[in-house]
């Protein structure tokens, strides 16, 4: 059995047209066993920028308070809040610290950067469990559904989408795929960043 | 000497020659092949009869290759993972399944027909290997109506579920994998033996089989009575296996339900346990059985009050 | 290669012992999709061991009578054998019959088939596809050993998980709320079921490895059903060789080959 299938749980994030979604599944289970339906794998990191962290379950929670130690260490030092680039090679080389010894999370991050004309441009990651960085430009994927999400998403996807069209097909990428994967589902959370907001839904999912 | 000792030995490659050769010529032409007598038409010849591959513990061979328990990764993939529940009551046999067939973590399929109708007396359920039970079932099956036609009066469920029983033990480590409960009404009434591949036949009031047994278990024992009524006995059995689809990860997608009476069984419904979750068995939008949808129930009647 | 497998080092002086490995992986995928008058069987042409390919041409879909089409996926040399085997049962039933056989008495044969091997089986994920006696299509999908159910869309082989969570969203609506008063079709017309055949292989052949070279797709049509602009699809090809009424096209794609 592989460690990612212990709690079990998936992550999405997508590109649209001048704005970012990523969405997860609430279950936590112990194997087989169901526990929670309402166990958030996503963190807000920034105004702009979310983390999604599928994987082992006591990772996911340590994980999620040393980015916020290490962002907000970088925000007092530097005065400014941190870009998702940089973000990223953070996510990166903490996870590279624990090379030989990995947190078993596969993280997903979702945001928008600022540009030198002063607008923003979607930005979306994903790593493996050592900090092996793929910008994608399309959708990363991660956790027990992979595979399930990466082909529902390369069949649903398309460039450009507006921030509506965009939740539309994240949520349905999300719910179809999950509903193939035995240690996903319970419920999807998606949250779609755009310049001026954030809209977080918690969609209703096969409860089996 | 050497070779007179090949040549008796049950194990040198002479004989494993031999034996891959007995193989080849059982797939010859056989009269049985041909037309009607083909598939389960081959029963004409007696019992039916397996290739084998000619080494020294074909067993060990299979396990080798399909048993997921042992290899995650080896290549043939046997369906685990299931509910099943059956009981008797005064009004009958309940019977009710999930339909959900997982392949490692992949729902593999969610349509899947885990109650077997052997005929219209007659109910086998299904957990294990989808192949072993539908196979060994629907041979079961004729089985029966022949002993029908030769003793001119229905065959009891302990004759039917002892048949199946005594024939999977002949087959007793050879890897089989079934665990399922034969249900039925003859002259006694109400009837369930659960069987298994081990040789286990059991009689009992209640059973329920596979990895969300325990799951549905909890909801039957609590639920149960001998004098239930019919509608009380059929929510049982939906309620329970809605509770096995929720909490296990490899039960779910939906509910059979069947109730054996006197005359025969009867399909009752088949039900979403998703929609089971939010709206209950009925059409009524929040009148689920699902936790947190009571909670909010019981919350929004306390607002009106 | 199928071969033996050394478990300790020859030239040890040890006991040596040695597995009986007959099996492989061939890769691929296989499709398909039923309406209400039709069938869509669909199959790549890549065939592969581990990262080679070893030849980008190896049809999966096979014509077994005018009304049925039998796909095979997984060891490539089990899945030819076994369809040779289904075809010469085929043909004695056509003998002693003179008629094809019904497309759910194939399917039964093909339980029993498979199940004669329960102890040795056959590496093979097949998928039956076809029209009923009574003209609905209907697609019946088995696993290795025979067990097997009558569906109305089914993916297997290597990309299935890829590719059946999509078509659960695109073919029968899941997840998908219908307008009030427009309820989802139940049947879906033939030129969609096309479109969306293309587009799962695309997406597959994107994301997997195994997939990709060609698409070959069979169409079987009811008897008295019209074509459904059928005949103006790209290098669709008639197949039908009876006069039963039912009537076998194939149309090949080009799939990216990287």
């Amino acid at each position: 059995m592989s460690i990612m299938e212990y709690n079990g749980g998936s992550v999405i994030a997508m590109v649209g047209k001048d704005c970012v979604a990523i969405a997860s599944d609430l279950r936590l289970g112990n194997q087989a066993l169901g526990i929670s339906s309402n166990f958030q794998k996503i963190f807000p990191v920034t105004d702009r920028i979310y983390l999604g962290l599928p994987g082992l379950a006591t990772d996911v929670t340590t994980l999620r308070e040393v980015f916020r130690f290490r962002v907000n260490m970088y925000t007092i030092k530097e005065e400014r809040e941190i870009e998702p680039e940089t973000f990223a090679h953070l996510v990166s080389s903490t996870l590279y610290e624990r090379r030989f010894g990995p947190y078993f999370i596969e993280p997903v991050m979702a945001g928008l950067s600022k540009v030198a004309t002063g607008g923003f441009k979607p930005f979306i990651a994903a790593t493996d469990l050592i900090g092996c960085l793929n910008f994608a430009k399309d959708f990363v994927v991660a956790g027990t559904a992979s595979s399930k999400l990466y082909g529902a998403a390369e069949g649903l996807w398309e460039p450009d989408l507006e921030p509506e069209q965009l939740f539309e097909t994240i949520s349905q990428t999300m719910l179809n795929a999950v509903d193939r994967d035995a240690y996903s589902g319970w419920g999807v959370v998606v949250h779609v960043i755009e310049k001026d907001k954030i809209t977080t839904r918690t969609l209703k999912g096969r409860m089996d | 000497m050497n070779s007179l000792a090949n040549r008796f030995s049950t194990t040198g490659p002479i004989n494993e020659l031999r034996r891959a050769k007995s193989v080849l010529e059982d797939d010859e032409f056989t009269d049985s092949a041909w037309g009607s007598e083909a598939g389960f038409g081959s029963l004409a010849k007696g019992v039916p009869n397996f290739t084998v591959p000619s080494v020294p513990d074909p067993s060990a061979f299979l396990r080798l290759h399909t048993d997921d328990y042992a290899d995650p990764s080896c290549r043939i993939k046997i369906q685990h993972g299931t509910t099943t529940l059956a009981f008797r009551f005064q009004g009958g046999v309940i019977v009710a399944v999930d339909s959900r067939a997982t392949a490692g973590s992949y729902v593999a399929s969610g349509t899947v027909k885990k109650v077997i109708e052997i005929n219209p007396y007659l109910l086998g359920t299904m957990a294990g290997g989808a192949a072993d039970c539908q196979y060994w079932e629907t041979y079961l099956g004729i089985h029966c109506r022949l002993h029908e036609l030769r003793n001119h009066e229905r065959i009891s469920v302990s004759a039917a579920s002892k048949y199946l029983s005594n024939l999977v033990y002949s087959y007793k480590g050879m890897g089989l994998s079934m665990g399922t409960m034969i249900c039925g009404w003859d002259k006694t009434g109400p009837a369930v033996f659960y069987v298994d591949s081990d040789g286990t036949r059991l009689k009992g009031d209640i059973f329920s089989v596979g990895s969300g047994s325990t799951f549905a278990y909890g909801v039957l024992d609590q639920g149960y009575r001998w004098d239930l009524t019919d509608e009380e006995a059929q929510e049982l059995g939906r309620r329970s296996i809605y509770a096995a689809g929720h909490r296990d990860a490899f039960s779910g997608n939906t509910c059979n339900l069947y109730h054996v009476k006197e005359d025969g069984w009867k399909f009752i419904g088949n039900y979403d346990i998703s929609k089971l979750h939010y709206d209950g068995p009925g059409e009524t939008p929040g009148a689920g059985y699902g936790y947190d949808v009571r909670v909010e129930r019981s919350a929004a009647i306390a607002v009106q009050a | 290669m199928p071969d033996m497998i050394a478990l300790s080092h020859p030239a040890s002086g040890h006991p040596q012992q040695r597995q009986f490995n007959p099996y492989s992986e061939n890769g691929g995928t296989i499709l398909a999709i039923s309406g209400a008058d039709f069938s869509v069987i669909a199959g790549d042409t890549r065939q592969s061991e581990g990262y080679s390919i070893q030849t980008r041409y190896a049809p999966k879909v096979f014509r077994l009578t005018d009304k049925a089409v039998l796909a095979v996926n997984g060891f490539a040399a089990d899945g030819n054998m076994f369809v040779k085997q289904v075809r010469q049962r085929l043909e004695w039933y056509r003998h002693a019959h003179a008629k094809d056989m019904p497309l759910r008495a194939i399917a039964r044969l093909i339980q029993t088939m498979l199940y004669a091997r329960r102890f040795f089986p056959y590496y093979v994920y097949n998928i039956l596809g076809g029209i009923e006696e009574d003209g609905s299509g209907a697609v019946y999908s088995f696993d290795p050993v025979g067990s097997y159910e009558r569906e109305s869309c089914r993916a297997a082989g290597a990309a299935q998980s890829l590719v059946q969570p999509f078509l659960d969203n695109q073919i029968y609506f899941k997840n998908q709320v219908p307008q009030p008063g427009h309820p989802h079709p139940k049947h879906l017309p033939l030129t969609t079921v096309i479109q969306l055949v293309i587009d799962s292989f695309t997406s597959a052949t994107e994301r997997h490895i195994e997939v990709g070279d060609g698409l070959e797709m069979f169409v079987v049509l009811a008897k008295g059903s019209p074509l459904y602009g059928l005949e103006n699809i790209d290098g669709v090809q008639e197949m039908t060789a009876t006069n039963d009424g039912e009537r076998l096209f194939v149309v090949r794609r080009n799939l990216k080959r990287d």
